[in-house]
């Protein structure tokens, strides 16, 4: 028996969407797959929602006509400023005579931790749960074992509640349920960093077109996560301020030419903005283009590097700093990010077997998406949710059912 | 502090005035230490009936300009010594000198009002002068230094000031600190940044003192000036080009549309009333002029509301100078309740201006053709395809706006805006 299911990444630049196709519950097949422009978005937020419907609509129509099939439901991914992340703590004590740990006491504590409302015009996006602590160990799954106490922490994350509706109507108006809503700096960090980088401690850095998208883990857990609204668009803004070139020569230039650091070949070294040399064309300097990017790239890092505060640990982060996302194609950009934030820093690589066109950076998340979906994330003795109804619960968790 | 400042105030004809104008009176005013530096810059050789007035608390200040007209105030608060960057302070001073400064203000159609918004006399008393310039029926031009991004305080400050400045005056040019370091040399210092916004503040004035009191070839009378800048609390554009040669007007063309000024956070990049100026040698053809309004006109989204002017200066030989100031204005053309009695007079008298730029420039934008030209720039301008080969086409449709100029909201972070560029707020020199 095959199941189809999906994951769209609505990103500021584009649109993306695959199709998977499980077989047997574990073997995962990327069946369809499309990329569309996405002219809507600001930052990871959506300012234009006619047209960021028509390139997911567009997006998920050619991914399903690869792939030959129709999809159901699918994950989805939820960025923007307005995320915001903090440990949830819940507790029960050991209700049975016998001391054994029951479904139902990890159940109680679960209520408890998710007891906490977000304020109103805010919603959950996701709780992230940590490792089960039974008096005090973490335990892997402590139902029948003998205690006092469980208690149950989430890293849960809760956003904008229309910023949170306006995403999941995408999906709903192309006729889809949504099985889940998944953090974007969470599904990009189950792609590129697996668990042993987790247990080693990891910073994963996914710079994207409208944001960067930050998960840290320590010991194989999340520890912080975070949306920083700066990315590759306020390079090539940026750029296209600072040279007096139309954004998208702007855009053209930061791919083709664009580097984090200015080395002494750049010194007299011309550039066209245009490149044909036709009327209006001219030259700007080389080393201006980079000093404009430099000074961002620091910019950035040096923010990264406040949010994290003490979380950037160079002991703790054994696995040290990936990057990922479409902006950090940029040449250079992991050794000054390494100077500013004072840990090594690599671009991340796939696990093998993607293929080559997929194991691209910008496709972390939309690829995490269906990874991190089909993981089992559930409580011990909960039955692990099929795609639809895990929405519906969520959904009720939105509107405050 | 009067560094190789412009001589755009020099104008060799013959000085004789534009007669549609005459009686009108023109005062630059400049608020607090910055102010009052900018006027101290300017040169008035050919604009004698244009006043000059400076205003502050600082009487040292006050003492050392060459201004000629001063009006000192506050000085029971303040012992004659500045605020001390204290806008509540020079508000309420201000307020309190109501009178003395209504008088200065008696009879003066048209204001031109420079002050610093990152001071306290400049930031707290600009905006009540302007709002008495307008209870007075007068229409009031601002040019506004604002402070670097790393005077973090005042920053912050001169940006309320800023909103407070414009829902009095009629048109608001900013002049960041930052983005004015950016024009000078590669070592260029606060003082050169303080001088370029000194030649910003001469240009402006220069375009809209000619159009409006000198002959030339092509001018408007002061009523259809006020006419159409008659809005309020709009986003401005301010910019100007250069060019020399045969091909000087439309290398001045081409200049202006990358003119650093237009490209700097927060200008916008739309007009509905645009000012065009244009100044050049005895090459000055009507038909070229034509062609460059409509090319102008037409990259800012300009409307009928235009304002065009065009001067033979035979010293330019070939070298033509073009320079522009638009608004976009909120709420278009709504005379708005409150202005003076004199200011009805005088819109009563330009009901049938004897020589608007309409009739003397026949401008092609009829209905029909605009909506064709967009339309057609529209197919053009769209993103990824078939890009046009020329930077005439820099305020196409879709890039009408910096990238992150249609949010409503700032990016703030420790009260920096992130959407504004790095280079910019870290004051990092680029050279292009
Ligand atoms: N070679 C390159 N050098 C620099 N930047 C690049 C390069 N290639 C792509 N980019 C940038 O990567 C960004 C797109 O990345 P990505 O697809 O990860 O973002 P997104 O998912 O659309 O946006 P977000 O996640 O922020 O909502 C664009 O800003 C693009 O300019
Ligand atoms: N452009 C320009 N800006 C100035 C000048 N002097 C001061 N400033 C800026 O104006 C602000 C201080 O205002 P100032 O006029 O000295 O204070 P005030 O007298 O209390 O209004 C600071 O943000 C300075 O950066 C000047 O001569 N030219
Ligand atoms: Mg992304
Ligand atoms: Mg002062």
């Amino acid at each position: 028996m095959s199941k189809i299911i999906g994951a769209v990444e609505i990103g500021t630049s584009c649109a993306k969407a695959l199709v998977g196709e499980v077989t047997e519950g574990k073997s995962l097949n990327i069946v369809g797959k499309s990329v569309r422009k996405n002219e809507g978005m600001r930052k990871g937020e959506i300012v234009d929602f006619r047209k960021v419907a028509s390139s997911v609509h567009a997006a998920l129509e050619e991914a399903e006509k690869m792939s030959g099939t129709t999809v159901d439901s699918v994950y989805l991914a939820q960025t923007g400023a307005h995320i915001k992340g903090s440990f949830l703590r819940g507790s029960a004590n050991v209700a049975s005579p016998d001391g054994r740990v029951s479904v139902d006491d990890l159940q109680t504590a679960a209520n408890e931790a998710k007891r906490k409302q977000p304020a109103s015009g805010r919603s959950y996006v996701h709780h992230v749960r940590m490792p089960i602590q039974l008096d005090g160990r973490s335990v892997e799954d402590p139902v029948g074992m003998i205690g006092k106490k469980v208690e149950l922490i989430y890293w849960s994350i809760e956003g904008d509640e229309s910023a949170i509706r306006m995403n999941l109507d995408l999906a709903h108006n192309y006729g889809l349920e949504v099985a889940d809503l998944i953090l974007s700096s969470i599904a990009s960090s189950t792609m590129v960093a697996g668990p042993d980088l987790r247990r080693a401690g990891v910073l994963v850095i996914d710079l994207g077109a409208g944001v960067t998208d930050l998960a840290l883990y320590r010991n194989g857990n999340v520890a912080y996560t975070g949306v920083i609204p700066v990315g590759g668009d306020h390079l090539t803004g940026d750029l296209s301020m600072g040279l007096r070139v139309l954004e998208p020569y702007a855009e053209e230039l930061k791919i083709e030419y664009g580097k984090s650091q200015s080395d002494p070949s750049d010194a007299d070294q011309q550039l066209w903005i245009i490149g044909n040399k036709t009327i209006g064309d001219r030259k700007v300097p080389r080393k201006t283009m980079t000093d404009i990017i430099h000074v961002r790239i620091v910019e950035l890092f040096e923010i990264i590097s406040k949010e994290l505060g003490d979380l950037l640990d160079t002991s703790e982060l054994g696995a040290g700093v990936l990057l990922t996302g479409g902006a950090s194609r940029l040449p250079g950009i992991e050794q000054l990010a390494s100077k500013v934030l004072g840990v090594p820093v690599t671009k991340a690589s796939f696990p093998s077997g993607l293929g080559n066109e997929l194991a691209q950076p910008e496709n972390s998340t939309v690829l995490g998406l269906l990874h991190y979906g089909l993981e089992d994330h559930g409580l011990p003795g909960e039955q692990h949710k099929p795609a639809s109804s895990g929405f519906i619960k969520k959904l009720g968790g939105l509107i405050g059912i | 502090m009067n560094t190789n400042q412009e001589t755009f105030f020099e104008t060799t004809d013959d000085s004789s005035l534009n007669n549609n104008s005459f009686g009108i009176r023109a005062k630059v005013i400049g608020v607090g230490g910055a102010g009052i530096s900018l006027v101290d810059g300017l040169r008035f050789d050919n604009f004698d009936f244009v006043d000059n007035l400076i205003i502050d608390v600082d009487m040292k200040a006050v003492a050392d300009s060459l201004a000629s007209h001063k009006l000192t105030f506050g000085r029971r608060h303040t012992r004659g010594m500045g605020t001390g960057g204290d806008v509540n302070l020079g508000k309420r001073l201000a307020e309190e000198e109501k009178d003395k400064i209504r008088k200065e203000l008696e009879g003066v159609d048209l204001i031109f009002l420079l002050a610093g918004l990152g001071g306290g006399v400049g930031g707290g008393a600009a905006p009540v002068v302007a709002r008495l310039a307008r209870e007075h029926g007068a229409l009031v031009f601002a040019f506004t230094p604002l402070p670097f991004s790393w005077e973090k305080a005042r920053h912050a400050q001169a940006e309320e000031c800023l909103s407070e400045l414009r829902k009095h005056a009629n048109a608001v040019i900013p002049l960041p600190n930052d983005s004015l370091l950016q024009m000078g040399g590669e070592d260029s210092t606060a003082l050169e940044c303080f001088a370029e916004a000194g030649r910003n503040v001469s240009r402006g004035i220069a375009a809209i003192c000619n159009i409006v009191f000198k002959k030339g070839m092509i001018d408007v009378d002061f009523s259809y000036l006020r006419k159409v800048f008659s809005g309020r609390g709009g986003r401005t554009l301010f910019g100007y080009g250069k060019g020399s040669g045969p091909e000087g007007l439309r290398e001045a063309l081409r200049d202006l549309l990358v003119c650093p000024m237009l490209h700097m956070p927060d200008v916008s990049k739309a007009a509905d009333v645009l000012l065009i100026f244009v100044q050049g040698g005895t090459s000055l053809s009507m038909s070229g002029l034509q062609a460059v309004s409509k090319e102008i006109r037409d990259s800012f989204k300009a409307g009928e509301d235009v304002v065009f002017g065009a001067h033979v200066d035979e010293n330019l030989g070939e070298e033509v100078k073009i320079t522009i100031l638009g608004v976009t204005s909120l709420d278009p053309l709504v005379p708005t309740a409150d202005v003076a009695p004199v200011a009805q007079q005088v819109l009563e008298l330009g009901k049938q201006p004897k020589q608007s730029h309409r009739s003397k420039l026949e401008i092609t934008g009829t209905k029909t053709e605009k909506t064709s030209s967009i339309a057609t720039r529209k197919k053009r301008g769209k993103k990824g395809d078939n890009k046009e080969q020329n930077t005439f086409f820099f305020m196409e449709e879709e890039n009408q706006r910096g990238i992150f100029d249609d949010l409503p909201s700032r990016n703030m972070y420790e009260g920096e805006d992130l959407d504004v560029p790095s280079y910019l707020r870290r004051g990092v020199k680029i050279v292009i």
